[in-house]
């Protein structure tokens, strides 16, 4: 049982109808379909993606199983488009047989390749996918259109889901749903198209067919593998099983898995001689909590394999060694040892998924947190990078099945407690050599909540040149000459025991390309040294919502030692106020000011982003804040002798 | 052969004598040896190797290294996996019990045989030790066998030990052993001989982008039969480069030939017009690079013979010898004198010389032979122009089967930079604040083959405008494409244009009655200054190149120019550049050039190169002063 959780179900049997799949096919007489010139421009479209998704069961044997066909057409326009195509993967997981497997080619000149089934090859066990048939399409040519039709009986599962948008063009989507009477549904995503009934060869069917799907926009701050249009489906034979029952079920497995009646000997004798150790009786909840992530995570390992003992706990406590459902066990062992409250939180990641509690779905319930509700801080067993705090960013914002020991839960946000955990904090001094040569900038910078989870991460993880270009990044990214005369850090160890630690960057650094030459006067590119900031642009309106990965807040005072016989123009460009409230509520700001004090120009800026989601027709006021960030980069000083 | 056959994720760097503190390291391998044993079992050679690998987790950052894995293919049978951890605390052994068999997937391979072995040793933890032994088993002595005394971390003792029958002659070579601790003994024994390597304290060996092969430094050894006796006959395998090509061509007479009808007919209806053998050849050259898709079967003897080039045309796709075949076959069949050529790509540092072996080769191409001249096609490059090799193979030497038992070892030109080239032709207005351009990319050669395949293959799903933003990066991050024309994509022409208008809103600096304009709108090379303590192993250049920009200025209306910088120029044999500014009644005419004129940088090099970077970037920053009359 990998991340997903089965549930076990008792079934109605019912007697067998006659199948849809065993009559559909392609057409005989294939042609080359016509495409608009937009459509010409691209590398690829599809004509049609089609996919059925039928239920059935045997007349004899009552079994159930459902049969995938799945029948596409794409036209190729170039090369790109071509090699984009052309090599097929069709997975295996839960396939017991392969019903049909076809694939042609139809040229422009109407000259049909059929894929010779001898070129079909098997691979297995790859990585944590499964097995695949794969097979390259033949006699493909620019122009061409590339038909594959196949159809596979897999093992019964009352879930699954397609997804119906994709990275390229698709001129006609058609899903069609067919559960034989057995009691099932389907539900659309992304979409305000929905499932018809009808009947297809008198069998009554629901049927979606979505025309002209064009690829999800790819924009920043956006989740876009999220928005694509998708359905999900359920079907069992069970007529009184109702979204609650299906919820209670997983509950009920989850319940009996990680809430365990002892505490296993093996982790009181870790707790006995490791982690508690050196550690005085009379310790805080939150520290007991962070030992145990801390311990672990340096102990334990999680991995992907086959291996069933993955999630026995009697293996996962001796080998030290789980799958990332088995490793929650194991933190439950020193959770239940310790006597601290926790809650099991199924979840999704939702830069792929939204959660959505009104429809059981578990393909989509793949990410697993510990929620402590006395701390309000969560566990993330299978992150490294995360220690005891807030919720993983990829999580952040997206619904969850909290789950009680008595088995009671409840539909929550995972949320952040501390709306200002994450904060940036930059000290900068700025003085120039003589003659305006070079620019020198001594920089302490502090960073919390998940800045400081990534760097002490990254540093960490990370060796040779991967972790100079984060280095550089630390220093201020986008200067070309940049010379670091000192890189110093403090708190880096990744195992924390107190609260929100600062990661800490103290730095030095030279640059001659922040100051240019015109004539006899010297422009200083100051904007430069906060790093490269995105620029949003719009050329069309916006198509997603609004994704940040977590609030974050930035504070920085910067002072320019002005060299004597100087003047200073060009100080308008330092101060940039701009905000997007809603309902009242400042949700993201820019403020950068300056004064002059003597030889001292002394610049501060506070841009800070109170939440991560803002809805999408708030985009502008949204923009401009972003490229408030942007403006401020290119701020630049003349510096004239007097 | 596979388009990149290799792809090796160490390299090297080390200075001598240079002791390594494994106190500091998170993991790192305590012992780490292989023994070959190459014997007579009756009449066949039996090859079998028996590996060592001892480590130690000095810390619990990097506890996933206890994710192991053991490489395999068809030609490579393992036997007893032994694997387990020692545990710091009790100093007890506690064994791997799974193991399981993946198939590999991914790269440029669509399907090989290659799979992996893959397990976790348990219970791993801060002062935990692994150990893994195992036998390899290699059934085709023409396989020569390598060994690298170091790996992504750290190993404080590499032992190679080569055991070989007396009746069979061994050849190797050893590469990049200056400034290691490597000892070297050979011991005669009456049946056997024993050669061993051993080194002490090896660095690790970390990747890093842009570098040369890390084979170039990557310390190791190749070790290969030359002959063997059975019956007091000696049979040679790579006892001379004839042998090397008695292999190679025994390979190509097992290509299968079905009817070659069709491809004749499409060759001979490719050339009806062509009045030259060149244009024969291009025509050809061009219908398979467009044509056919580059997809590679790679397993078992497929990994090294042509496939028939009937099925190649009929199903359109292949890999690059199935490709170097079908051209061999549609090119003589008009009667020009083509070739089958092995050749290794700039990730194989090797000659023929030093290692008479397919270790050399990691790729196919044809060679055909025109007035004299050779033409090198290799159509795996869908857009490089006939007459050009691809990048990836300048510079390296090929073996051209010529019949039978004749052959020639040729080298592959680098091509030179006035070969690759970009012409940006732009002009500057001012609009108020808003600086306002039309500009004008021609590009040649390997620049063209680049931005076309970027174009074609890294734009994704982003407008014309998002790409050209992050692509061209002019001016800075605000900067605005309109009247995007990106040409014609489809032609196999020699130059290929594009063009478009910019306009930037807060480029320019006004201060008081004086504008600042710096005409460089683009810097080239100005991020490229090389981080000495990171980039260890060389700088690899893909190819050698001239960017010229011609930039108009159109002095607005009300100001005069105040000042100009200096023309200025840098021009050394490797790389250079040169600024010229020419003022023309009420244009300002800046003309810049900047060239590479290498392949490969060394490291001794870098800091004249780094001297080069800064002084451009002193060019670079050099702004026009416009004052309101």
């Amino acid at each position: 049982m990998k991340k997903i959780i089965l549930i076990t179900l008792l079934l109605v049997s019912i007697s067998g109808f006659s199948q849809y799949h065993t009559t559909y096919d392609w057409s005989n007489t294939p042609i080359i379909h016509e495409i608009t010139s937009d459509e010409s421009k691209e590398s690829s479209i599809a004509i049609l993606k089609k996919e059925i998704v039928e239920f059935s069961q045997s007349k004899i044997t009552n079994d159930l199983a459902v049969f995938e066909t799945t029948h596409n057409i794409i036209r190729v326009n170039d090369e790109a488009g071509i090699a984009r195509h052309t090599q097929i993967y069709i997975p295996m997981n839960r396939v017991n047989k392969i019903v049909s497997l076809k694939a042609r080619t139809i040229n422009k000149d109407g000259k049909v390749i059929d894929l010779d089934e001898n070129n079909i090859k098997q691979i297995e066990n790859v990585d944590e996918y499964g097995d695949f048939q794969i097979f390259a399409i033949e006699g493909a040519e620019i122009d061409s259109e590339i038909e594959v039709l196949y159809t596979l009986k897999k093992d019964y599962s009352p879930f699954g889901s397609e997804t119906l948008q994709t990275d390229y063009t698709i001129q006609r989507a058609e899903m069609v749903f067919i559960t034989n009477n057995l009691l099932g549904q389907i539900k659309t995503y992304n979409t305000d198209q929905e499932f018809e009934r009808t009947y297809l060869d008198n069998m009554l069917v629901e049927e979606l067919v979505i025309s002209n799907i064009l690829p999800v926009a790819t924009e920043d701050y956006a989740a876009t593998d999220a928005n694509k249009i998708y359905a999900a489906y359920q079907c069992f034979g069970n007529p009184d099983l109702t979204q609650d029952d299906l919820w209670s079920n997983t509950v009920g497995n989850v319940a009996s898995n990680f809430f365990p009646e002892k505490t296993s000997k093996i982790v009181i004798e870790e707790i006995k001689n490791n982690i508690m150790k050196d550690e005085p009786i009379d310790i805080s909840d939150y520290k007991k909590a962070a030992l145990i992530d801390n311990y672990v995570k340096s102990n334990y390992n999680v991995v992907e394999n086959n291996n069933p003992q993955l999630e026995e706990i009697e293996f996962i406590l001796q080998n030290r060694t789980a799958s990332n459902y088995g490793i929650l066990k194991a933190y439950a062992h020193f959770l239940k040892a310790f006597d601290i409250e926790y809650e099991i939180v199924v979840t999704s990641n939702r830069y792929t998924h939204r959660f959505d509690p009104e429809f059981y779905n578990p393909s989509a319930l793949r990410e697993f947190l510990i929620y402590l509700p006395v701390l309000k801080q969560y566990i993330s067993p299978d992150r490294l990078d995360y220690r005891l705090s807030e919720a993983p960013a990829n999580i952040l914002g997206n619904y969850g099945v909290f789950i009680k020991k008595d088995m009671d839960y409840y539909f929550a946000k995972v949320s952040q407690n501390d709306p200002e955990f994450s904060r940036v904090q930059r000290v900068m001094d700025i003085s120039f050599t003589d003659d305006f040569d070079k620019v020198i900038v001594d920089e302490s910078q502090e960073y919390t909540g998940h800045w400081s989870i990534l760097y002490r991460a990254l540093m960490t993880y990370y060796t040779g040149q991967d972790k100079a270009d984060v280095e550089d990044q630390l220093t201020g990214s986008g200067i070309e000459d940049k010379h670091t005369t000192k890189f110093e850090v403090e708190n880096p160890e990744m195992n924390q025991t107190e609260y929100n630690l600062p990661y800490i960057v103290n730095s030095t650094i030279e640059s001659s390309a922040l100051i240019e030459e015109a004539g006899d006067s010297y422009i200083f590119k100051l904007g430069t040294i906060i790093g490269v900031q995105s620029e949003l642009y719009q050329e069309k309106e916006r198509a997603n919502p609004i994704e940040m990965q977590y609030p974050n807040q930035y504070n920085y005072t910067i002072t320019v030692d002005i060299p004597e016989g100087y003047t200073l123009e060009g100080l308008e460009s330092l101060e940039i106020h701009k905000e997007l409230v809603v309902d009242g509520k400042k949700l993201c700001y820019w403020k950068s000011d300056y004064t002059l004090k003597d030889n001292l120009l002394i610049i501060t800026i506070e841009e800070a982003y109170k939440v991560n989601d803002f809805p999408k027709e708030e985009y502008e006021g949204f923009r401009n804040v972003i490229n408030a960030a942007s403006d401020f980069n290119k701020a630049a000083l003349l510096f004239m002798a007097e | 052969m596979k388009k990149i056959l290799l792809f090796i994720l160490l390299i090297s760097q080390i200075i001598i004598g240079q002791t390594i503190d494994y106190s500091t390291e998170d993991y790192y391998y305590i012992r780490r040896t292989k023994h070959l044993k190459i014997a007579m079992d009756k009449e066949k050679i039996s090859i079998e190797n028996d590996v060592l690998e001892q480590t130690k987790f000095n810390s619990s950052n990097k506890l996933f290294y206890a994710n192991e894995n053991i490489y395999t293919d068809s030609f490579t049978e393992i036997t007893d996996i032994e694997a387990f951890t020692i545990i710091p605390s009790t100093h007890k052994k506690m064994k791997v019990d799974h193991f399981e068999t993946k198939d590999q997937v991914g790269g440029s391979v669509f399907y090989s045989d290659s799979k992996v072995i893959n397990f976790v040793f348990p219970a791993v933890t801060k002062g935990a030790e692994t150990i893994l032994t195992y036998k390899e088993h290699i059934n085709e002595p023409h396989f020569s066998s390598t060994f690298a005394f170091g790996s992504g971390v750290p190993i404080q003792e590499s032992v190679y030990s080569v055991e070989v029958d007396n009746t069979i002659e061994l050849g190797f070579s050893t590469f990049n052993f200056d400034g290691f601790d490597i000892n070297f003994e050979k011991k005669e024994n009456r049946k056997t001989t024993i050669y061993t390597w051993k080194a002490n304290d090896v660095k690790e060996f970390e990747q890093s982008s842009n570098s040369l092969s890390m084979l170039k430094y990557l310390p190791h050894v190749i070790i290969y039969i030359k002959s063997y006796e059975v019956k007091n006959k000696k049979y040679p395998i790579y006892n001379h480069l004839d042998d090397l090509y008695a292999w190679n061509a025994s390979l190509n007479k097992q290509i299968e030939k079905s009817d070659l009808s069709e491809v004749y007919q499409i060759a001979e209806d490719l050339t009806k017009n062509a009045l030259t053998e060149g244009e024969k050849t291009k025509a050809i050259f061009n219908w398979v690079q467009k044509n056919i898709n580059y997809v590679a079967f790679e397993y078992g003897m497929g990994g090294l013979i042509p496939r028939d080039a009937a099925k190649v045309c009929n199903k359109r796709y292949g890999d690059c010898k199935d490709m170097a075949n079908l051209l061999y076959e549609m090119l003589n069949h008009v009667g020009i004198d083509a070739h089958h050529t092995w050749i290794g790509s700039r990730n194989k540092p090797y000659s023929h010389a030093e290692i008479p072996t397919g270790k050399v080769y990691d790729h196919m191409i044809t060679a055909a032979f025109i007035n004299g001249n050779i033409v090198f096609l290799d159509a795996t490059d869908n857009y490089v122009p006939y007459g050009m090799p691809s990048a990836f193979i300048q510079g390296k030497e090929g073996m051209v089967g010529i019949s039978d038992t004749e052959y020639k070892i040729v080298t592959v030109p680098e091509q030179v930079k006035e070969k690759n080239t970009t012409f940006i032709k732009t002009t500057i207005t001012l609009d108020e604040d808003i600086l306002k351009a039309s500009q004008k990319r021609t590009m040649r050669g390997y620049e063209m083959v680049d931005f076309v395949y970027d174009v074609k293959f890294a734009k994704d799903d982003k407008t014309d405008e998002q790409y050209l933003s992050t692509k061209l990066a002019i001016g800075n991050n605000k900067t605005k494409y309109t009247n995007i024309d990106l040409g014609d994509l489809t032609a196999h022409d020699a130059s290929y244009s594009i063009s478009y208008d910019i306009e930037i809103n807060n480029y320019i600096k006004k201060f008081g009655s004086k504008i600042f304009l710096n005409l460089n709108l683009e810097k080239p090379l100005s991020k490229d200054i090389i981080k000495i303590d990171t980039q260890i192993y060389g700088k690899e250049i893909n190819h050698k190149y001239i960017r010229n920009y011609e930039t108009t200025f159109e002095i607005p209306d009300g100001y005069t120019l105040k000042s100009i910088p200096k023309d200025i120029s840098n021009q050394q044999e490797d790389y250079g550049y040169s600024f010229t500014f020419t003022k023309k009644e009420n244009q300002l005419i800046a003309n810049k050039q900047i060239y590479l004129n290498t392949l490969a940088m060394q490291n001794d090099e870098f800091e004249a190169y780094n001297n080069f970077i800064k002084s451009l970037i002193k060019a670079y920053k050099k702004s026009i002063v416009l004052e309101k009359i």
